[in-house]
């Protein structure tokens, strides 16, 4: 630092050290060129900057306390019926990998080419559109190649949530952060404490006797297809768990859903008998089932 | 007392002239709301930093409680945003401070696109700004993950599938990305880490050269 | 420095000597110790982050499924245990192949991972069709792909042993072509 000292230059150290003091500042722009009063940045400008600042947040925290961030259940990954969504603003994104040249044996389009060359174009826009011109309607490929895309992500944006909307309606699925939510509500207003659908609470409970015949019939019978040899279920599915069933269904209770079904579940009782079981077999079952305590 | 404080240091650091560079310099009257209303769309750009700092602050309270552990991951959220006091409102800060982010920031680069104030000199700023961009996609990304949900885990999925479609190398990245064969425990610490300590440091580094430029050249003159 | 050398000797001059110069050693030392610790630095955790990468893949064993009386012509899934580590996290989670018989009575699992873009198939039975719920990636009972998606589902070896359906090893569907 010493070595570049100009002859005539007074230069101050600070104390015996070779930090010089620092007189000179960033250079102020010029702004003589615009027309107009300009201020200084603080406290006039910022000011006005911190107002905007204070609608914004006032309107985030009304965002925040109106709706509460969504939760679903817990990951599983056996969970076939679950619609996947990205957060919104990856789902124009999605949605362009369902047209016939971005996906099958074209799928590198739509995931890698198309998206990568937009964002690359984007990026080196200076060195693309090289006129001293400023204004848009001055520039119109330019701007024409980004009114098009706009309206481009647009458009694939709400084909995307459209699709999803109809998805929903069709197969009837309630999205699982909606139905979170009721739930909760309904603990609420019960006077509940929230329900928690950890993996950890579900683990509590177990599964009772399972050296019982009735085990053994149930691997047979078409119940473990959609309960599972666990008797876990596919809760996110609307398949509910068969474990601690029985503190809230008797036997008999058992028996006459595997006969009429319930819900979205069919009658399973002629499938089994034509799978080879006993009305014996399904005896047993009901009353392994019945056994299905939580405590 | 505190007059007497601030001169002390400032007769050894000399720290005068450097708050001094960032507040006298003059704005000008064309970005200015006070004097025309249309200039709130010079506002974009401070609002996407002024969110971003929120993000950051209720990110940090978030880690006091969140587990990035695949058992504890979503009992751990359950619990702050159902049984903490306020948990509802500071994940519902980062939640929403997340897309409201993605807003300002899209319309700040179309203010600067159609004005076009990336023009020389002011391209590096550009190109600066379209990796900030991209890291605060990336960190949207990482994001969504942590809760581990359903959505979480299949939307994630997803994301990695495409980044496994890419020609060649495509298989090495899902494995960078997942740390193994499945989206699982070590995914979720993957992501946890990319989330809070990587994208995070890029993003500040990247800041910090946007504004050091914006204060270089001056803001772009009115049109 | 080396460069100059050579210029000189191509010349046929005789070859000066140059000394390298005090400032330029303190650079170039300064740029190798830098350089040094840049590398001792980053270079561990490198190798420690990308680890997942360089693992050998572990192969999968043979696991019961059902017995192949349950098995129809018409594919239907069965969850099976699988001993799964991932990194420190190790667990049985359950998984689903699609099992079914062909036309020549032989059974075959298909895996309903959708190989599009990884959503979870299921078989509808009304058009004898698996449909992915993602992008509507369609695929026959054989797994063969027919619509967005570039590649069949994969599929399971099956080995039937004592009345019991086996499967093992994850692989591209040789089913079809």
């Amino acid at each position: 630092m010493a070595h570049d000292r100009k002859p005539g230059e007074k230069v101050v150290f600070v104390g015996d050290s070779r930090v010089r003091l620092k007189t000179e500042r960033l250079k102020q722009p010029d702004y003589s060129a615009y027309p107009g009063k300009s201020e200084a940045f603080i406290p006039n400008f910022l000011l006005k900057e911190w107002m905007v600042g204070v609608v914004v947040l006032v309107g985030i925290l009304a965002l925040v306390m109106s709706e509460p961030a969504p939760l679903g259940y817990p990951a599983d990954p056996t969970n076939t019926a679950f619609i996947p969504m990205p957060d919104w603003y990856f789902l124009f994104l999605y949605q362009f990998l369902k047209y016939p040249y971005t996906s099958d044996h074209y799928v590198v389009f739509g995931t890698v080419l198309v998206p990568g060359l937009a964002f690359l174009g984007l990026m080196l826009v200076p060195f693309l559109d090289l006129s001293p011109e400023r204004r848009f309607y001055r520039r119109p490929v330019t701007s024409a190649l980004m009114i098009v895309t706009l309206l481009a992500m647009g458009y694939l944006t709400y084909t995307s949530w459209h699709h999803y909307k109809e998805e929903l309606k069709e197969k009837n699925i309630i999205p699982e952060d909606v139905k979170r939510e009721e739930e909760l509500r309904a603990a609420k207003g019960a006077g509940k404490a929230a329900p928690s659908p950890s993996a950890g609470a579900a683990k509590k409970v177990a599964m009772v006797a399972p050296d019982d015949p009735g085990a053994a019939v149930f691997k047979k019978a078409t119940c473990v297809a959609c309960h599972g040899g666990e008797l876990k279920g596919m809760p996110s599915s609307g398949i509910p768990a068969l474990l601690g069933i029985g503190d809230t269904l008797s036997k008999d209770d058992i028996l006459g859903i595997i006969k009429n079904g319930k819900g979205n579940m069919p009658a399973q009782y002629k499938d089994n008998i034509g799978k080879g079981l006993t009305d014996a077999d399904i005896d047993k079952l009901a009353n392994w089932l019945s056994m299905q305590k939580s405590k | 007392m505190f007059k007497s404080m601030y001169n002390w240091i400032d007769e050894r650091l000399d720290i005068t002239p450097m708050w001094r560079d960032v507040a006298d310099h003059e704005v000008p009257e064309h970005v200015n709301p006070a004097h025309h209303f249309s200039a709130f769309v010079y506002c974009f750009g401070g609002l996407t930093f002024f969110i971003t700092v929120i993000q950051i602050l209720s990110g940090m309270f978030l880690t006091m409680y969140y587990t990035p552990d695949i058992i504890n991951a979503y009992a751990s959220v359950d619990y702050l945003s159902h049984k903490v006091a306020f948990g509802v409102i500071v994940r519902g800060m980062h939640h929403w401070g997340a897309s409201l982010v993605i807003v300002m920031m899209f319309l700040h680069t179309l203010r600067v696109f159609f004005t076009g104030s990336y023009k020389a000199p002011r391209e590096m700023n550009w190109v600066v700004g379209m990796m900030i961009f991209g890291v605060m996609l990336g960190l949207g990304f990482t994001g969504y993950l942590l809760p581990w949900d359903n959505k979480a885990y299949f939307a994630t999925q997803v994301g990695i599938k495409i980044a496994a479609s890419v020609p060649f190398i495509g298989d090495y990245i899902k494995t960078l990305l997942q740390g193994g064969e499945v989206v699982g425990a070590v995914t979720l610490t993957r992501f946890f880490a990319i989330h809070v300590f990587f994208l995070p440091a890029v993003l500040l580094a990247l800041l910090a050269g946007h504004f050091f430029m914006i204060r270089k050249q001056g803001i772009s003159g009115p049109l | 420095m080396s460069d100059h050398n050579k210029q000189a000797g191509q010349h046929g001059e005789k070859p000066v000597k140059r000394e390298m110069s005090r400032r330029q050693f303190l650079s170039y030392t300064l740029g190798g110790a830098g350089g040094f610790m840049a590398a001792g630095i980053i270079i561990p955790m490198l190798r420690f982050a990308i680890d997942p990468v360089l693992e050998p893949k572990a192969k999968a064993d043979w696991i019961k499924v059902v017995e192949e009386a349950q098995i129809g012509t018409e594919p239907k899934a069965f969850q099976f245990k699988m001993h799964q580590v991932d990194g420190w996290y190790e667990s049985d989670v359950e998984l689903t192949a699609w099992i079914a018989k062909d036309s020549k009575g032989q059974v075959f699992a298909l895996n309903p991972t959708c190989k599009h873009l990884g959503c979870t198939v299921s078989f509808d039975a009304p058009s004898h069709e698996y449909h992915c719920p993602c992008h509507g990636a369609k695929y026959t009972a054989d797994g063969k792909n027919l619509v967005v998606a570039p590649l069949p589902l994969d599929e399971y070896s099956v080995k039937v042993e004592q009345g019991f359906v086996y499967v093992g090893q994850l692989h591209p569907n040789s089913r079809v072509k």
